[in-house]
């Protein structure tokens, strides 16, 4: 969720709830014979009351998992979520008085630690990320469809890989309009003799196979494509700029096609990186959250019994 | 030529629509994670509880506890693995033998943890809350109808009655002459010139006495006087009270010289009963007349004979038994009829030695509440008794009324920058007249071991 003006009344909200924390628990800390801690009146409110922000930000999963509720708006859920949670953490801090304790609300204290800086993560994250990749990847698409379209961009590039074929060994009946004109054309591209016609060139139908088999079809099957040549751009340019050289220019089409492919495998394969990122902070988040409101409800269960 | 063309409607068709139905590695890892995590917390809890007590978060106990902190079960018993918040009365009289508060009165005994609230941190136990006392004292009401003391005391600001001694009727009841205005004035014949006369040189607490400077020259031997000599002092408080007055001590430096009887004799009579007095009396002529063959005709000193007691001239004696009997006459009403009285109350009865009314100088005079001069001390003595310099009458009461207490103690003490104005500050609910001694239970491996 990006972090706007229209988080300015949460925002201004919190930093004053926040302030009146601070400024009361001063004389309160001061007047206390003992030092603040979470056993006092105060400390007891402060407590309480970050107890009941924690809960409420819990039940964001909750209000989630049920749209259709008529329970307020998603994004001030949202919000509220972002904020209330973000100021529960000070407050657990004056509830206990700057201590952190021993046994049950140690592990408390490290486990909101957790949790609090995972979500501080997370909402920059979410503020920044989503940007970012809608600027860097105009091709993305649902996350969870990422291998389906992988698998369909590896079926399309075997489809021209096979037409391509099919025209090196003269098939010309699998040849469209432009690969028919393009064989009319025979001699001298750029310095370098190429193929003419529809004549069948084994030269060039091995460096098509050897480059499809050897590179693009590994790259394409590999979910991720970290340390393969063609995830890098300039470099799989570089590649298949020289592989148009080895090819008649009635196959050049195919080629661009092909580079197309990868760049859009290049794409998806950054959009899966971008998502992990945009959201791998929710498997420490949100499971930290969840030990949290358990260890935190038995923790007030034990202090006010005992 | 780039012939692939992406339209939406291709995009679209790439897409499986029912594909948040099915399952995904990252929405599977984060609902296992959810399970596992919480999990793991519950389980890592549950062996924390079953190795230790520190799941409890239970706040610090009291300094005089803290030593058992690990050791929930010295005080709490054990239902269905967890221990029961509420502690018992026999858990804390295992350890205290705390007689209860006027037991033959109160309507009802409180339980001990409803005043000695525990694991409330570093604090005194025995320091009560206010509410504690004023459940009852608010509007008391005794098994036996009406309350002898006063019966609505809300608080001590303003509800707290004058001390019972200070309020109409209340007296000193000390046999003691003392003119405290005559002891301070400037140029008194001390044992050594004049001298002037401070409170320390008589009010001393109790264990510190040192080298009184108006003590006896030669002090006799004394009677062993401690704190807890008397009743109404708690042996356990011993600084807290003034030692008591003595005449060896604090007068005899100054009053020798009233228990002169003859000038023949350079030692003053004892400080003594009237019985001891006489017999001393006797032993010393008996021995003089030994000595002096010529006593017989020896006139009678003129400062012997008390203006109006005795008309002159004496019987002239003819044998020792007369002499005996009108020396030891004459040195009785010298002694009996000005040198103790000026100090004390003689009680003349039929029998032939008057009787000396017990000096009755209280120990202590709040005998509902304690007070410590000890922790009083930074303040001068007339800083609270501050009609001494100028009690000219033994029976003026020279005790500090509560408005005195006041001027440093109130109801919120430290947060009004006041000494605390609590009524555990003064007052004890338990009995301790009462208390019977304790035999211990643990050993100490016991008290500090962890379940």
């Amino acid at each position: 969720m990006r972090i706007d003006e229209t988080h300015r009344k949460w925002f201004i909200g919190s930093l004053v709830g926040l302030a009146v924390a601070v400024v009361v628990y001063v004389p309160y800390s001061r007047s206390s014979p003992q030092g603040a801690g979470g056993g006092t009146t105060m400390g007891l409110i402060y407590g309480s009351v970050a107890f009941a922000f924690m809960i409420f930000a819990g039940l964001l999963g909750a209000r989630k998992k049920v749209p259709i509720w008529r329970l307020g708006r998603a994004q001030a859920w949202m919000r509220g979520h972002l904020w209330l949670g973000f100021v529960s953490f000070p407050l657990i801090v004056l509830h206990s008085g700057f201590h952190f304790g021993v046994g049950l609300t140690k592990a408390l204290m490290w486990l909101f630690a957790v949790v609090f800086v995972s979500g501080i993560v997370g909402a920059v994250l979410q503020h920044f990320m989503p940007r970012i990749t809608t600027q860097r990847i105009p091709l993305e698409t649902i996350y969870e469809q990422i291998g389906r379209v992988r698998l369909q961009l590896m079926e399309e590039a075997i489809s021209l890989v096979d037409e391509a074929y099919a025209l090196l060994h003269g098939d010309v009946s699998q040849a469209n309009e432009q690969q028919r004109a393009a064989s009319a054309s025979a001699g001298t591209m750029g310095g370098l003799t190429v193929a003419s016609g529809m004549q069948v060139d084994e030269e060039a139908s091995a460096e098509l196979k050897q480059f499809f088999q050897g590179e693009i079809q590994p790259f394409l099957a590999q979910s991720g494509s970290h340390g393969h040549v063609l995830a890098d751009r300039n470099r799989a340019q570089a590649m298949f700029r020289q592989l148009r050289t080895l090819l008649p220019p009635n196959l050049h089409s195919t080629v661009d096609d092909l580079e197309n492919i990868c760049e859009e495998k290049r794409e998806i394969d950054q959009q899966a990186r971008y998502h992990r990122v945009l959201h791998g902070w929710l498997l420490v988040h949100i499971p930290a959250s969840y030990a949290l409101l358990i260890l935190g409800a038995v923790h007030a269960v034990m202090a006010l019994r005992y | 030529m780039l012939r692939r063309i992406r339209t939406t409607k291709k995009l679209a068709k790439r897409m499986d629509l029912q594909y948040f139905t099915q399952p995904h590695p990252f929405r599977s890892w984060r609902l296992w994670l959810s399970v596992l995590v919480p999990v793991v917390a519950v389980v890592w809890f549950a062996a924390l509880r079953a190795h230790g007590q520190k799941v409890y978060s239970s706040g610090p106990l009291s300094k005089s506890h803290a030593v058992f902190a690990k050791r929930c079960d010295v005080c709490h018993v054990t239902t269905l693995g967890f221990f029961r918040a509420k502690v018992s009365d026999s858990a804390c009289l295992k350890c205290h033998d705390a007689p209860a508060h006027q037991i033959d009165r109160v309507a009802f005994t409180p339980a001990c943890g409803s005043c000695h609230l525990e694991h409330k941190g570093s604090l005194r136990l025995a320091s009560t809350a206010d509410s504690s006392c004023t459940q009852c004292h608010a509007d008391l009401h005794t098994r036996t109808g009406s309350p002898q003391y006063v019966r609505e005391i809300s608080d001590f600001d303003n509800e707290h009655p004058e001390f019972a001694v200070l309020r109409p009727g209340g007296k000193d009841p000390g046999q003691v002459k003392l003119n405290h205005y005559a002891h301070l004035r400037p140029n008194l014949p001390g044992p050594d010139g004049p001298v002037q006369m401070d409170c320390q040189d008589c009010h001393r607490l109790t264990g510190m006495e040192g080298n009184w400077p108006y003590a006896a020259q030669t002090m006799p031997p004394l009677k062993p006087v401690t704190a807890g000599a008397s009743a109404d002092m708690r042996p356990s408080r011993s600084r807290d009270y003034m030692s008591p007055i003595l005449y060896a001590t604090q007068c005899a430096g100054c009053h020798v010289k009233d228990l002169q009887f003859d000038k023949r004799f350079e030692q003053s009579a004892p400080h003594d009963k009237p019985e001891v007095v006489q017999a001393f009396l006797l032993q010393k002529y008996s021995e003089y007349f030994a000595s002096h063959p010529g006593a017989l005709s020896e006139p009678v000193a003129p400062e012997r004979i008390l203006p109006g007691k005795f008309k002159l001239p004496l019987p002239v004696p003819h044998n020792r038994q007369e002499w005996m009997d009108q020396q030891v006459m004459l040195a009785d009403r010298l002694l009996f009829d000005k040198g103790c009285k000026l100090c004390h109350v003689m009680i003349e009865t039929n029998a032939p030695l008057p009787t000396v009314a017990p000096s009755s100088i209280p120990a202590r005079w709040l005998l509902h509440a304690d007070f410590s001069h000890n922790s009083h001390r930074l303040l001068t003595c007339v800083a609270c008794h501050n009609r001494t310099p100028e009690s000219r009458e033994t029976a003026d009461i020279l005790l500090p009324g509560v408005a005195s207490c006041r001027s440093c103690h109130q109801e919120r003490g430290p947060k009004q920058d006041a000494a605390s104005g609590n009524c555990s500050e003064c007052h004890s609910y338990h009995d301790w007249k009462r208390e019977q001694p304790i035999k211990g239970k643990y050993l100490i491996p016991q008290l500090q071991a962890a379940r």
